[in-house]
């Protein structure tokens, strides 16, 4: 019964979506408010049944309810109540669920917020808003149907996938999916603006606070992907340049330029063309992501799920690449720039520089992800690239753009005298030397940790610089210096979220360099009370325990690990068996800490406990990358604030 | 103003290209199978050798962490070596991916052992529940 | 001049999108297998009915062969059926489906075939010799030999009514070997 009527609220929310997207299309191009009512009306309608079906879903999971596939597939009758409901998102139908249900929410906020103050551009945008929603309920219905039944009924489920019985679990799809979605509502405005022909800044500033939104979850979203990978699988590592991570990774990069790009089209009316063009990319890419990681065409460690999914996905972005570029095609005298470019020194050529290099490394991603594809299809032969090629090309990308970081804020627009770069630049120039020369006296040993770390120290002295200085002046008109900061944050929100953001990307910046620099690791059987040292710590074996869990059986190992000062403490990685897999489940142990974190992975061991075979790491300053996720959202939240500076 | 642009744009677009060029003959990693690698063995070059783990030619020495084993694709065999525990989903008649390279000394060094991991597609195995009940029971009488 | 040739923008996505329509060619679940177009492996078991299966005795017939076991879900709980009715529909045209269950348990494995009302022979490989000797490393997998006695196609994860029926029909469209 609940699944007919899960199946059936599908099929509604389908028809009723269609018929929105047609009414609100057809309201806007005559101008006859009724129409975009009911297509209002249409998608609340929407809204609702997305979300019985969602709750169905659930009822269904919490009951165990094993005559649904999805159900069996991804529960059993040990999964701990917190993942019954989080299995909602366990694989891939449930995932298009989830995805159309965040849409539909988009939808209602766009209808609330912009119904009467985009007037000419919203009827528009919520056509495709409902269209997006549409294609997702076809898929639903048509390809992945989520509420198929399973004959004959099984005693128990299968259960979920015991890598994903995790918090980064519950927390990372639902992120990375606001992130994705979040960025159908700039697409929609782009798409409503070329339609009517409105195609100059309103549009941009209608939708630059949901590009910030939608950019900061895919930033959460990448960083807890990151999280759940670091602690969860085993080796050490937050980021494998996978072609999954790669899928996700695409629109964070092009997302970021349109951050940029889009603060020159405010405040000089240049690079039109190119917003549309990158908003439309942006979209394209999150669709991309889907369908490379769903459609099975690049194989990956991840490895989700095949069907007939692909196709859909496929025809899907083939139609919303080409009609995007035709739509270009057809307003491009309107595209054309209205302000110029005036010196190759100023905030404007330093921003389109960042665009151009966050674009190149969005290009090198995709080559990279589609190059077995493309090395089949051109000369028959099976080549992959691997990590070695993402960082190679992306380093200096990156490296580049941190330096942009630092000089994009603080350039003057139009053209900057050589005087106020010196004025500008010259301190924080100088203490990231000083700083480059000071990490090798410390004896730092790589160039390139060198120069990402100097690089970051110049950026951080470009902020520190700016804030000093326009506190200074708030100051001279008689404030104290802590109302003066603070006064000049929630007033200039948005400058110094920005600033912000930057930060936390610095801190980011710094855990990765540092990660990469200095972890060290090794391998080693031990046996019981003998000890293994690396990196100032060491660990001593102390023997194995069994037990039986709800849902598994485990084999914990325990060691104590005690650092240079002799304080001890016990880390107990664990191998756990579950039924239904073939092979067993490493748990990974670890201390977090700022600078080091103790890291095992229990590899092997002797079947009457008396040796265990051991993964040892010593990760260095992991946790600011964490930390990094935390100053992002200050930053984030601080620039999404409303603007005070008319009120004031 | 304009040609500046340009040939800003023309510097990036030559340095992309070659960081790409660079990159790719750099970490080009080609997939075989064992017959394919067998026919024409280049040591030095990066592959990836997927195949299955032959039945029989497992060996694992914790004490001096070295694995070996056979990759199969029914035709040909391949000695592998490795240095290392093997990862969770590894096993004997099972598939397997190895990355590394192929030595003068005729076996193949593997540097990455990747095992698959699928949400449809399910490798045999023994009741594993009953298996695990037994391997600890064998621990509860080791350590008493 | 530009008016014009703005409209060949969207031409400028098609190579993208064609490479990526390319990947549907490769089909994931067709492995390459070393042993396509050679002589499939002869085997003799015992079905779950207590009859023999010969697979040599089947020379001359289009042999579907099929490796699945009662705790694999959801795919051979998706092929079962499709299986059977591939089955009904193709046995008087000289089509034998064969189903070997391996590593499975004895009733687990006789219910399964009770579930699903399976007609087509049915048998335990208890020593698992023949699925190492078809090279399976998962279940389900399908082998299609033709009248030759060859292993033609290898498919990989759940058959569908499709994929049988159309290796079956061309497998059947091809000349039955001389005597």
């Amino acid at each position: 019964m609940i699944p007919e009527a899960g199946t059936g609220a599908l099929l509604v929310a389908l028809v009723l979506a269609l018929y929105g997207a047609a009414a609100a299309a057809v309201g806007g191009r005559r101008g006859r408010s009724a129409l975009v009512e009911s297509a209002q009306h249409a998608a609340l309608g929407v809204f609702a049944l997305i979300t019985a079906a969602v709750v169905l879903l659930i009822y269904a999971f919490l009951t165990f309810d094993f005559s649904v596939r999805y159900v069996a597939n991804n529960t059993n009758l040990g999964t701990p109540f917190y993942y019954r409901i989080t299995a909602l998102w366990g694989a891939l139908e449930g995932s298009i669920v989830l995805w159309s249900w965040m849409v539909s929410i988009y939808t209602l906020i766009v209808i609330l917020r912009h119904r009467t103050s985009a007037r000419e551009l919203y009827p528009w945008a919520l056509s495709v808003m409902l269209s997006v929603v549409a294609f997702f309920l076809l898929v639903m219905t048509v390809a992945a149907p989520v509420f198929a039944r399973l004959t004959p009924i099984p005693a128990d489920g299968r259960g979920l996938n015991p890598l994903l019985e995790d918090s980064g679990m519950i927390t990372h799809p639902v992120a990375l999916y606001l992130g994705f979605t979040g960025f159908t509502v700039p697409f929609a405005f782009a798409v409503a603006a070329l339609i009517t022909g409105r195609v100059g800044d309103f549009w941009i500033t209608t939708t630059r606070r949901w590009t910030i939104v939608a950019w900061y979850f895919l930033s959460l979203g990448l960083l807890i992907g990151g999280w759940w990978s670091y602690h969860v699988l085993g080796w050490g590592g937050y980021w494998a340049w996978d072609p999954v991570e790669n899928a996700a990774f695409m629109p964070w990069l092009t997302g970021t330029a349109l951050l940029h790009s889009v603060m020159i089209q405010e405040r000089r009316r240049m690079l039109r063309l190119w917003n549309i063009a990158l908003v439309m990319l942006t979209f394209s890419l999150t669709l991309f992501g889907t369908f490379l990681t769903r459609s099975g065409v690049i194989a990956s460690v991840h490895a989700f799920s095949q069907g007939s999914i692909g196709v859909f996905f496929l025809t899907f972005l083939a139609l919303v690449v080409l009609a995007g570029l035709g739509l270009i095609a057809w307003r491009w005298d309107a595209l054309g720039a209205q302000g110029e470019l005036d010196s190759v020194v100023s905030r404007e050529s330093a921003f389109l520089l960042n665009n151009v290099l966050l674009i190149a490394a969005t290009f090198t991603v995709f080559f990279g992800t589609v190059f077995p594809l493309l090395s089949e299809a051109v000369r028959d032969v099976k080549v992959s690239v691997g990590a070695p090629f993402f960082n190679q090309v992306n380093v200096p990308l990156f490296l580049s753009l941190i330096f942009l970081m630092g000089v994009g804020p603080l350039i003057a627009w139009r053209r900057a005298s050589v005087e106020s770069l010196k004025r500008n630049f010259l301190g924080p120039v100088l203490v990231g030397l000083g700083a480059a020369v000071v990490f090798r006296l410390l004896g730092v040993g790589s160039m390139l940790a060198i120069v990402a770390l100097a690089l970051t120290v110049f950026v951080a002295t470009t902020i520190g610089v700016d804030l000093v200085r326009a506190t200074r002046v708030r100051r001279a008109m008689g404030e104290r210096a802590l109302p003066a900061l603070g006064g000049l944050l929630l007033r200039h929100n948005r400058r110094y979220g920005g600033f912000v953001v930057h930060l936390a990307i610095l801190v980011v910046v710094v855990g990765v360099t540092g990660s990469q620099a200095w972890s060290v690791h090794t391998e080693t059987t031990l046996k019981r009370g003998e000890q293994a040292e690396l990196g100032g710590y060491t660990i001593r074996f102390d023997g194995l325990r069994e037990s039986q869990e709800s849902n598994h059986g485990k084999v914990t190992g325990t060691f104590t690990v005690v650092n240079g000062s002799g304080a001890g403490t016990v880390l107990e990685p664990a191998k756990k068996f579950y039924p239904q897999e073939q092979s067993p489940i490493a748990y990974v142990d670890y201390r977090l800490g700022l600078m080091n974190d103790i890291y095992l992975v229990l590899g092997d061991f002797a079947r009457d406990g008396t040796s265990a075979t051991v993964k040892f790491q010593v990760n260095r300053m992991v946790s600011w990358i964490w930390i990094g996720g935390l100053v992002l959202t200050l930053g984030t939240l601080l620039a999404i604030l409303p603007e005070r500076r008319k009120a004031a | 103003m304009k040609p500046k642009f340009l040939i800003g744009g023309l510097v990036i677009a030559l340095a992309l290209g070659y960081l790409i060029w660079a990159g790719v003959t750099q970490s080009a990693v080609y997939f075989v199978t064992p017959s394919e690698l067998s026919a024409a063995p280049v040591s030095g070059k990066a592959y990836r050798l997927g195949g299955l783990v032959e039945r029989g030619t497992l060996k694992w020495d914790p004490a001096t962490l070295d694995l070996s084993f056979s990759i199969s694709d029914g035709k040909t065999r391949v000695p592998v070596r490795h240095k290392g525990s093997a990862p969770d989903l590894f096993g004997e008649g099972r598939g397997a991916v190895v990355e590394g390279q192929w030595t003068a000394d005729g076996y193949f060094k593997a540097t990455q052992i990747l095992a698959k991991h699928s949400e449809e597609y399910k490798a045999p195995h023994d009741t594993k529940e009953a298996q695990s009940k037994g391997l600890i029971k064998t621990l509860q009488k080791g350590d008493r | 001049m530009r008016r014009r040739w703005r409209w060949l923008l969207p031409l400028t996505a098609v190579p993208v999108l064609a490479l990526l329509a390319y990947g549907f060619r490769l089909n994931p679940h067709e492995i390459p297998s070393p042993l396509l177009g050679r002589p499939a492996a002869p085997f003799t078991l015992t079905s779950y009915d207590g009859a023999p299966v010969e697979l040599a005795a089947l020379r001359g017939r289009v042999v579907v062969l099929n490796f699945w076991a009662s705790w694999c879900y959801p795919a051979c709980y998706e092929e079962a059926p499709a299986l059977e009715r591939g089955w009904r529909a193709y046995r008087d045209r000289g089509v034998v489906v064969l189903g070997v269950d391996i590593q499975d348990k004895d009733e687990a494995g006789r219910k399964f075939i009770q579930d699903f009302s399976l007609t087509f022979p049915n048998a335990p490989d208890p020593h698992g010799k023949v699925s190492v000797d078809y090279g399976v490393y998962g279940v389900p997998e399908t082998f299609f030999i033709d009248r030759q006695g060859a292993i033609r196609v290898k498919h990989v994860s759940a058959l569908t009514d499709q994929i049988f029926r159309e290796t079956v029909e061309t497998l059947l469209a091809e000349p039955a070997p001389a005597r």
